[in-house]
C-alpha cells in the first residue's frame, strides 16, 4: 500500500489512512505526507476527518462491487436519512456511491458503522499538513493564524517557507505576522547578530508571543552571550509595558461586556421591579424558562427530541435542518424565548402577583415559593443536567484588534444590550402603550380614573419585563450554561443593579451596570482574584447606598414615606 | 368567607392528597417485599438543589444495580430494599440524613455524596453511629475513615497519571485552574510538588502562587466560586500565558462552571491543538451539557469511560439502557443517557459490598468491613477492581481525549494502580513515581 | 392590646418550659425517645431562635432583613473556632493545627485563631462579632435612611458578600468545607447522647429566654415606639422620636439573638459553612416567619418547627418533588393565609361566629389582611 501512495491522489491516500485504524504510525506516516501539496481537497477531507465524518465499513458476506467480505473501506453518508434511520453510502477515495454486487447503491445505518476517529498525535500532523497548506490560503486571517502558530513552534526547518512567503504577501497584517515568525526561528539561530537584529524586531512590533521565547533567550544566553541577553532583556520590557496597555483596554472591553450580560438579565426587573415594584424572585427561572425556550428551538431545528415529564415519555420531531439553516435556529429562539417567558410572567400575574400590588415585601415571598416550584418543574422536564446549547458560528469567533481578543459572543451581547435598551425606551416614551403603564405605575388610582384598565396594563407590562427576562434567556444559553439553577445565578446581582440604578429609572440602570462591570473586571485584572473584585464591588454597592439612598436616579415623589 | 371555604377544602384536599399519596405508597410495595426478606440500603444523593446536576445520575445507577441484584435473589437471600433520601445540596441536610438513615431506617450499608464537604458532613455521623459509607467520586485525598469505603480515585489514579501523560506529549507549562473548594485546591498543591519534583520550574505553573507568611507555598493556581459565570479574564490570561507554545491548563473545575469556562475558550479561539485542557471533573455525562463539538480532543482521565471495548462494558451498557426502558420510578430521565466513571464506581461498590456480606455471611458493619479489607476483586465495567485495607480500591486508570459525540476516545491505559489517599510531601525528593505498579506504566510512558 | 402576659400564654410557655426542660430530655435519657429525635428537634428549636429574631425586625420593626443567616452562621463559626482548636490532636492528622490548616500546608496557627482556645474568648465573640458588624451595618444604613424594599437588598447583598468571603479558601475559615467533625465542648465528648441531651436542654433554655425577653419588650414602651415605626416611621420621626437609634438597637438585637441560635446549632448539627449564608437561607427563615405568622411572637416558632418537619419528611418521602411542596405551600400561605399558622385559631373562631348569625347580612367585612388579598 505504502508503494500504492506515490501515484494517489490525496483523496486515495486520506481514504486509505483512515482505515488502517490498527497502525497509528503508518496513519501518521502518510497524513504527513500530504505536507505541501497544494491540492484544496486536502484541508477540507482532514477537518472533515477531525470532525468524524468518515466512517468505516466493512463489507458482508458476499461482499460490495470491488471489495471482498470481510475488507474495510472509507464511506462518507449523505444527508438524506430514510425511516430506518439509512443513508446513502459512497466511497471516500473515489466519491462514487458504494454498490453491492448487484449494482444497486448501498444504504447504511450510521451508528451500526465505526467511526473513523483521529488520535492527539494524528491531528498534531495533521495541523502541520494544514499549517503548511494555510501559508498559501486564500483567507488572509487563516494565514495570519497559521503564520503566528508556526511562529512559535520555533523550528527552523520552516524557515524558508516563511522568507518565500514574506516576498509575495501583501496583505500587511500577515506580513507584520511573517516578519515577527520569522524573527522568532531567528532567535534559535547560531548567530549572535542575526539573534540581536531578530530581538530587536520583536521588541520593535511588540510581539506579545514572543515574551516566554525572549526570556527563555535571556535566561540561556545570561552568561555565554552578555550582548544578546541585554537585547533580549529590552525588547521585554518593552512588550511588558505594552502588555499593560493592552491590558488595560482589555478590561475596559471585558467590563462592558459584563455591564451588557448585567442589563440584559436586569433589564426585564427594571420593568417589574423598578416600575410596578413587585419583587420577583423568580425572574431569575423566567431566564432559565428563556434559556430552554432555546434549547427546544435548536433541537426542533435538529434533530428533535425526547421528553419524559412525570414518567409520560413523548417525542417532538425535528426539521433536520443542517448548514446556514441550523445555525439561523438562534434568530427564530429570541422572539420564541420572548414569547414563553412573557406567557409565564401572564400566568405568574394572574394566579400570584396580581392579590400583592399592596405587598410588595409579600410579594418576594409569595414569588420565591414560584421559583422554587418552577426550578423542580424544568428539572422535572428536561432532566436536573445541563442541556447542550450550540453557539452558531457567526457567534463563536472572534477578532484581535490591537492584541485585544473580541469575542464575537462579546460583541455581540454589547449590542444586544444597547438594542434592548433603545427599544424598551422607546417603547415606554414614545409609544401610547408606554404612555399607559408609566401613568398606572405613577398614580394608579388617578390612571384608572382616567379610564385606563389598569388591570391589563398591570398585565402587559408583567408580561412585557418578564418576556425581557426571557431574552436575557436566550443570550445567556450561548455564553453560560443551562440548567434548572440558571437564573439563580443571576438573581441578586441583577437586583443590584437596579437598585444601585434607581428604582423606576432605566437610564439609572445603565449607569450602574456599566459601573458595576468595568468596576468588577477591572478590580479582577489588579487583584488577580474573580472573588475578591466581586466582594469588594458589593462592599462599594453597600457604601455608595450610604451616600444615595435611593440608588443613581431618584424619581422624585411628594409622598414622604415613599 | 367563600374565600375561606376555598382555602379550607383548599388545604384539606391537600392534605388528602398527600395522605393518599403516601398509602399509595405504602400499599405498592416492591415485588420483595411480598415474597421474602429485606435488608435497607441507603441512597444519600442530592436530588435537588446545586449538585442534582451530578449526584441524580448516581441515584438511577445505584437503583439500577439493586434490581439487577434483586432479579438474581438478592444479597444472602435477602432482598436489597432502597432507602432514597434528598440531600438537597444542603450540608447540615446531609448530616440529618445520614443520621436518619442510620438510626430510623437502620439501613445496612449507605451509597452516596459527591462533594467533598457533604462527606465531611456525614463522615462523623457514620464513625459515631458504626455505619458503612461507600463515596464513589474522585476527592481530594488525605482522608481514611474506618467507615467509608472510597471507591472514587485518589489524586494517584486520575491528577498524576495525567499530568505524566502530558509531560510524555512535550508540554512544559501548565496553568492550574479550578473552583475554590478543598478537591482542586489539594491537588493542585499536590501537582505542583509533583511537576517541580519533574523539573517544571516554578515560572511555568500558572494561575499564581501563593504563600504564608513564612514562604510556604500554601496555594498554587487560579480558583473560581461555585456559579463562577464570567471567564473572559482568565481566558484572556491563559491566551497570553500559552502565547508562547507548549502549555496546557489543568482544569478541576466544578462540573456547572465548565460551561462558561469552555463556551469563552472557545471564542478566543482556544483549542485542544493550541493549548489543551485535561479535565479531572468532566465525564460523559457532565459532556450532556457541554458544547462537545468545541471541545473534540480536549483530555479526561478518569478509571472508566463508556467507550472500553470489554465484554462486561457492554453488557453492564445495554442492561442499564434496557433498564432505563422498564423503569417507572419517578424522576429518571430516560433519554440520551451515559455512563461515566461516579456511576460506574457507584455500581462497583455495591457489587463489592454484595461479595463482603457474602463472605462474611452476615450484615454486620464490622464484619463486612473485615472482609473488605482482606481484599475483594469484582470485575466491573472498568476493569477488575479490588478493595484495599486503606479503604481504597486498586483500578486501572485510562487518559482519554474528547470525541464529538461526548464520548472519550482511550490514550492510554495505566494498570492496577494502587489508590494511595495520602500524598502530600511525597514528591519532594527529585525522581519518583507514585505507586509500584503505576510506576511500570509510566516507565512504558517515558521510554 | 393587652400589655401583660395573658394567663393562657403564661400557662402554655410553663407546659412546653416543662416539657423541653424536663419531660423529654428524660424520656430520651430512658430510651422512650431516639436521640435522633432530640437531636432533630434541637436543630428546629435553634431555626425557631432565628426566626424570631426574624420576626422582631419585621414583624415588630417594619424592617425586612435578607440577611439574618449571616449572623446566625456567624454565631456558628464563632463556636465553631473554639471547637476546632478543641479537637486537637484527635484529628485525622494528629496535629493541634485544624486539620484544615494541615491541608492547606501551615505551619502554625494564625494570630487571629490564638484567642480562640479559650471558650470565654468564644463565648464574647459571638456575641460581639455580630453585634459589632450589625452595628456598624446598621449605623450607616439607618444614618441615610434606607427602608423597605432598598433594606432588604442591600441586607441580601451584605450576606451574599460574606458568603463570598467564607467560600474563599485564603480567608483560614476551612472555605466550602467550613468546620466540621467537632470532638470535644468544654471537656466533654459532644458524640455522647448526653452531651446531645444537654444541648437541646440549653436550646430549649435559649429559646425560651428569647421568646420572653422579646415579649416583655415589645410589650414596653419601647415596642411602642418599635411598632410605630412600623406603621409610619415619618409620624414617629415627628413626634420628636429619633426612630434610626429605635431602629439600630432592635437590628443588634436581632443580630446577637441569631447569633446565640447559630452558635447552638453548630454542635448540634456537627458541621458549619458558608452555604448556610448563602441568600437564601436568609429567605428561608424569612417564610418559616411568614408560615407561622409575622407580628406575634410565637408564630415565628411555629412556622420554624412546621416548615422544617414538613422539609425533612418530604425530603425522604417525595425527594423529587419536595420542592414543589414546599414552593406551593408558601404561595398559598402568602396568598390566603397572610397571618400564618398563627391567625389560624382567630380565622376559625370568626368563621363560626358568622355561622351562628348567617342569617343577617354582615354589613363590614372585619379589616384582616385577608380582604387585602381580594383587593387589587
Amino acid at each position: 500500500m505504502a508503494t500504492a501512495a506515490h501515484a494517489e491522489s490525496p483523496r486515495e491516500t486520506v481514504a486509505h489512512a483512515v482505515v488502517l485504524t490498527d497502525n497509528a504510525d503508518e496513519q501518521r506516516r502518510l497524513v504527513s505526507g500530504l505536507a505541501g501539496n497544494s491540492d484544496p481537497d486536502i484541508p477540507r477531507l482532514l477537518n472533515l476527518w477531525k470532525e468524524s465524518g468518515f466512517f468505516i465499513a466493512t463489507a458482508p458476506a458476499g461482499g460490495w462491487q470491488g471489495l471482498a467480505e470481510g475488507a474495510k473501506v472509507a464511506v462518507t453518508l449523505g444527508d438524506d436519512k430514510d425511516a430506518d434511520d439509512k443513508q446513502a453510502a459512497s466511497v471516500l477515495a473515489t466519491g462514487a456511491p458504494l454498490r453491492d454486487p448487484a449494482g444497486q447503491p448501498v444504504r447504511l445505518v450510521a451508528t451500526d458503522l465505526d467511526n473513523a476517529d483521529t488520535d492527539f498525535d494524528l491531528r498534531l500532523a495533521m495541523k502541520t499538513v494544514l499549517d503548511l497548506a494555510a501559508v498559501t490560503a486564500a483567507d488572509p486571517v487563516q494565514r495570519r493564524q497559521v503564520v503566528e502558530q508556526i511562529g512559535l513552534a520555533q523550528d527552523p526547518a520552516k524557515l524558508p517557507v516563511l522568507r518565500e512567503r514574506v516576498k509575495v504577501e501583501t496583505d500587511a497584517h500577515v506580513q507584520q505576522a511573517l516578519r515577527v515568525a520569522i524573527a522568532l526561528l531567528e532567535l534559535r539561530s547560531e548567530d549572535a547578530a542575526t539573534q540581536i537584529a531578530a530581538t530587536n524586531t520583536l521588541g520593535a512590533v511588540r510581539a506579545l508571543s514572543a515574551r516566554d521565547a525572549l526570556t527563555t533567550l535571556a535566561r540561556e544566553t545570561e552568561t555565554t552571550r552578555p550582548q544578546v541577553a541585554r537585547a533580549a532583556q529590552a525588547a521585554g520590557k518593552a512588550i511588558e509595558t505594552h502588555l499593560q496597555v493592552v491590558n488595560f483596554f482589555g478590561t475596559l472591553f471585558r467590563g462592558l461586556s459584563l455591564a451588557s450580560v448585567l442589563l440584559v438579565v436586569a433589564i426585564g426587573l427594571a420593568i417589574t421591579f423598578g416600575l410596578m415594584g413587585i419583587i420577583n424572585m423568580a425572574h431569575g427561572e423566567l431566564i432559565a424558562i428563556g434559556a430552554y425556550t432555546t434549547y427546544l428551538v435548536q433541537n426542533l431545528f435538529g434533530n428533535g427530541m425526547a421528553l419524559s415529564p412525570f414518567g409520560w415519555s413523548f417525542r417532538l420531531p425535528g426539521l433536520n435542518a443542517g448548514g446556514w439553516f441550523y445555525e439561523s435556529y438562534f434568530l427564530f429562539a429570541l422572539p420564541l424565548s420572548f414569547l414563553s417567558a412573557a406567557l409565564a410572567g401572564v400566568l405568574l400575574e394572574r394566579c400570584v402577583i396580581r392579590f400583592l400590588y399592596r405587598r410588595p415585601l409579600e410579594s418576594l415571598l409569595a414569588t420565591w415559593g414560584v421559583s422554587l416550584v418552577l426550578q423542580q418543574l424544568l428539572r422535572s422536564v428536561f432532566g436536573a443536567n445541563n442541556v447542550q446549547v450550540y453557539s452558531p458560528s457567526w457567534l463563536s469567533g472572534h477578532w484581535t484588534v490591537f492584541d485585544v481578543l473580541l469575542g464575537w459572543n462579546r460583541v455581540f451581547v454589547i449590542a444586544f444590550a444597547v438594542a434592548i435598551i433603545a427599544g424598551t425606551w422607546a417603547l415606554l416614551t414614545k409609544t401610547p402603550f408606554g404612555l399607559l403603564i408609566r401613568a398606572v405605575t405613577q398614580n394608579r388610582a388617578m390612571a384608572a380614573c382616567m379610564g385606563v384598565r389598569t388591570e391589563r396594563v398591570n398585565v402587559l407590562t408583567f408580561a412585557f419585563g418578564s418576556g425581557l427576562a426571557g431574552l436575557a434567556g436566550a443570550f445567556l444559553a450561548q455564553i453560560g450554561n443551562v440548567g434548572p439553577s440558571l437564573g439563580q445565578n443571576y438573581i441578586v446581582d441583577s437586583f443590584m443593579t437596579v437598585v444601585v440604578g434607581g428604582v423606576g429609572n432605566l437610564f439609572g440602570t445603565v449607569i450602574s451596570a456599566l459601573g458595576i462591570g468595568v468596576t468588577d473586571q477591572g478590580l479582577q485584572q489588579i487583584l488577580g482574584n474573580p472573588v475578591l473584585g466581586k466582594i469588594l464591588v458589593l462592599c462599594a454597592i453597600i457604601l455608595f447606598l450610604q451616600w444615595k439612598p435611593a440608588g443613581l436616579f431618584v424619581t422624585r415623589s411628594r409622598n414622604l414615606e415613599g | 368567607m367563600k374565600l375561606h371555604r376555598y382555602l379550607s377544602s383548599l388545604l384539606l384536599g391537600g392534605a388528602l392528597a398527600l395522605c393518599q399519596g403516601s398509602v399509595a405508597r405504602a400499599q405498592a410495595p416492591t415485588p420483595a417485599a411480598k415474597t421474602t426478606d429485606t435488608v435497607k440500603v441507603g441512597v444519600l444523593h442530592s436530588l435537588s438543589g446545586t449538585m442534582a446536576i451530578s449526584e441524580t445520575s448516581l441515584r438511577d445507577i445505584l437503583l439500577f444495580a439493586f434490581d439487577e441484584i434483586n432479579a438474581k435473589g438478592g444479597v444472602l437471600g435477602k432482598q436489597i430494599e432502597p432507602v432514597v433520601v434528598d440531600g438537597a445540596s444542603n450540608w447540615p441536610l446531609f448530616a440529618e440524613k445520614a443520621k436518619q438513615l442510620l438510626d430510623q431506617d437502620k439501613v445496612a450499608v449507605t451509597f452516596g455524596c459527591w462533594t467533598s464537604v457533604s462527606r465531611k458532613s456525614v463522615l462523623p455521623v457514620f464513625e459515631e453511629k458504626k455505619g458503612l459509607l461507600f463515596y464513589p467520586v474522585q476527592y481530594e485525598g488525605e482522608e481514611m475513615s474506618p467507615n467509608i469505603f472510597y471507591t472514587a480515585e485518589a489524586v494517584n489514579q486520575q491528577a498524576t497519571p495525567a499530568v505524566d501523560y502530558m509531560l510524555s506529549k512535550g508540554y512544559k507549562k501548565f496553568y492550574l485552574l479550578g473552583s475554590d473548594y478543598v478537591y482542586p485546591q489539594t491537588t493542585n498543591l499536590i501537582l505542583l510538588e509533583y511537576l517541580r519534583s519533574k523539573g517544571v520550574p516554578l515560572e511555568n505553573i500558572g494561575g499564581g502562587l501563593r504563600k504564608d507568611e513564612a514562604g510556604n507555598i500554601i496555594s498554587a493556581g487560579k480558583y473560581t466560586p461555585f456559579g463562577h459565570t464570567d471567564y473572559q479574564q482568565i481566558v484572556a490570561e491563559i491566551k497570553q500565558f500559552t502565547s508562547g507554545g507548549k502549555a496546557c491548563v489543568i482544569n478541576t473545575l466544578n462540573g456547572d462552571t465548565n460551561v462558561p469556562f469552555f463556551k469563552e475558550y472557545a471564542a478566543a479561539g482556544l483549542t485542544a491543538e493550541t493549548c489543551p485542557v485535561v479535565s479531572f471533573s468532566i465525564a460523559e455525562d457532565e459532556f450532556r451539557g457541554l458544547p462537545a463539538k468545541q471541545l473534540v480532543g480536549q483530555l479526561g482521565c478518569w478509571t472508566y469511560f463508556q467507550s472500553i471495548k470489554s465484554p462486561e462494558n457492554k453488557k453492564f451498557i445495554e442492561d442499564f439502557q434496557k433498564w432505563l426502558k422498564a423503569t417507572n420510578t419517578q424522576g429518571i430521565v430516560k433519554q440520551g443517557r451515559v455512563v461515566d466513571s461516579p456511576m460506574v464506581l457507584s455500581y462497583d461498590g455495591v457489587y463489592l459490598w454484595k461479595k463482603a456480606v457474602e463472605q462474611a455471611k452476615s450484615f454486620d458493619v464490622d464484619k463486612v468491613v473485615a472482609e473488605l479489607e482482606k481484599g475483594i476483586s469484582f470485575t466491573g465495567p472498568g476493569g477488575v477492581v479490588t478493595t484495599q485495607k486503606n479503604h481504597h480500591l486498586t483500578k486501572s486508570v485510562y487518559i482519554g481525549e474528547t470525541k464529538a459525540d461526548g464520548q472519550f476516545k482511550i490514550l492510554q491505559e495505566f494498570k492496577n494502580v494502587v489508590g494511595e489517599p495520602f500524598l502530600k510531601g511525597k514528591f519532594k525528593a527529585a525522581v519518583t513515581t507514585p505507586v509500584t505498579n503505576a510506576a511500570n506504566a509510566l516507565a512504558v510512558a517515558h521510554p | 392590646m393587652r400589655r401583660n402576659f395573658s394567663r393562657s400564654e403564661l400557662i402554655a410557655v410553663g407546659v412546653i418550659a416543662l416539657l423541653g426542660l424536663i419531660v423529654l430530655p428524660a424520656l430520651n435519657s430512658a430510651g422512650l425517645i431516639s436521640n435522633f429525635a432530640i437531636n432533630l428537634w434541637g436543630k428546629y428549636l435553634c431555626y425557631a431562635v432565628l426566626a424570631i429574631s426574624v420576626d422582631l425586625l419585621w414583624g415588630y420593626t417594619g424592617l425586612l432583613s435578607l440577611g439574618q443567616a449571616l449572623f446566625f452562621s456567624l454565631g456558628g463559626y464563632m463556636l465553631g473556632m473554639h471547637l476546632m482548636l478543641m479537637i486537637g490532636k484527635l484529628g485525622q492528622y494528629k496535629s493541634d493545627l485544624p486539620d484544615f490548616m494541615v491541608f492547606l500546608g501551615y505551619t502554625s496557627l494564625p494570630t487571629f485563631w490564638q484567642p480562640f482556645r479559650s471558650f470565654l474568648f468564644a463565648a464574647l465573640m459571638i456575641l460581639a462579632v455580630p453585634g459589632l458588624l450589625s452595628g456598624v451595618f446598621g449605623y450607616l444604613a439607618f444614618r441615610s435612611r434606607i427602608k423597605g424594599v432598598y433594606f432588604s437588598i442591600l441586607t441580601q447583598a451584605l450576606t451574599y458578600a460574606g458568603s463570598l468571603m467564607f467560600f474563599r479558601n485564603d480567608l483560614l475559615m476551612g472555605g466550602n468545607n467550613g468546620f466540621t467533625d467537632f470532638k470535644l465542648l468544654l471537656g466533654l465528648d459532644l458524640r455522647t447522647p448526653g452531651v446531645q441531651r444537654g444541648l437541646f436542654i440549653a436550646t430549649v433554655a435559649l429559646l425560651l429566654l428569647v421568646y420572653l425577653g422579646c415579649r416583655w419588650l415589645t410589650m414596653t414602651k419601647f415596642g411602642l415606639v418599635q411598632r410605630a415605626v412600623r406603621d409610619s416611621e415619618t409620624r414617629v420621626l415627628f413626634s420628636g422620636y429619633a426612630a434610626a437609634n429605635y431602629k439600630l438597637f432592635i437590628f443588634v438585637l436581632a443580630a446577637i439573638i441569631a447569633s446565640l441560635g447559630g452558635a447552638l446549632y453548630v454542635p448540634q448539627v456537627g458541621i458549619i459553612n458558608p452555604s448556610e449564608m448563602t441568600p437564601d437561607k436568609s429567605l428561608e427563615a424569612v417564610v418559616w416567619c411568614a408560615v407561622g405568622g409575622r407580628g406575634t411572637l410565637f408564630g415565628p416558632v411555629l412556622g420554624a418547627i412546621s416548615v422544617n418537619a414538613l422539609k425533612s419528611w418530604a425530603t425522604r418521602a417525595y425527594p423529587d418533588s419536595w420542592l414543589i411542596i414546599l414552593g406551593g405551600l408558601f404561595i398559598l400561605v402568602v396568598l390566603f393565609l397572610p397571618g400564618g399558622i398563627a391567625s389560624v385559631p382567630g380565622l376559625l373562631a370568626r368563621t363560626m361566629r358568622r355561622r351562628k348569625k348567617s342569617d343577617e347580612p354582615i354589613a363590614a367585612v372585619p379589616a384582616t389582611a385577608v380582604s387585602a388579598a381580594t383587593e387589587a
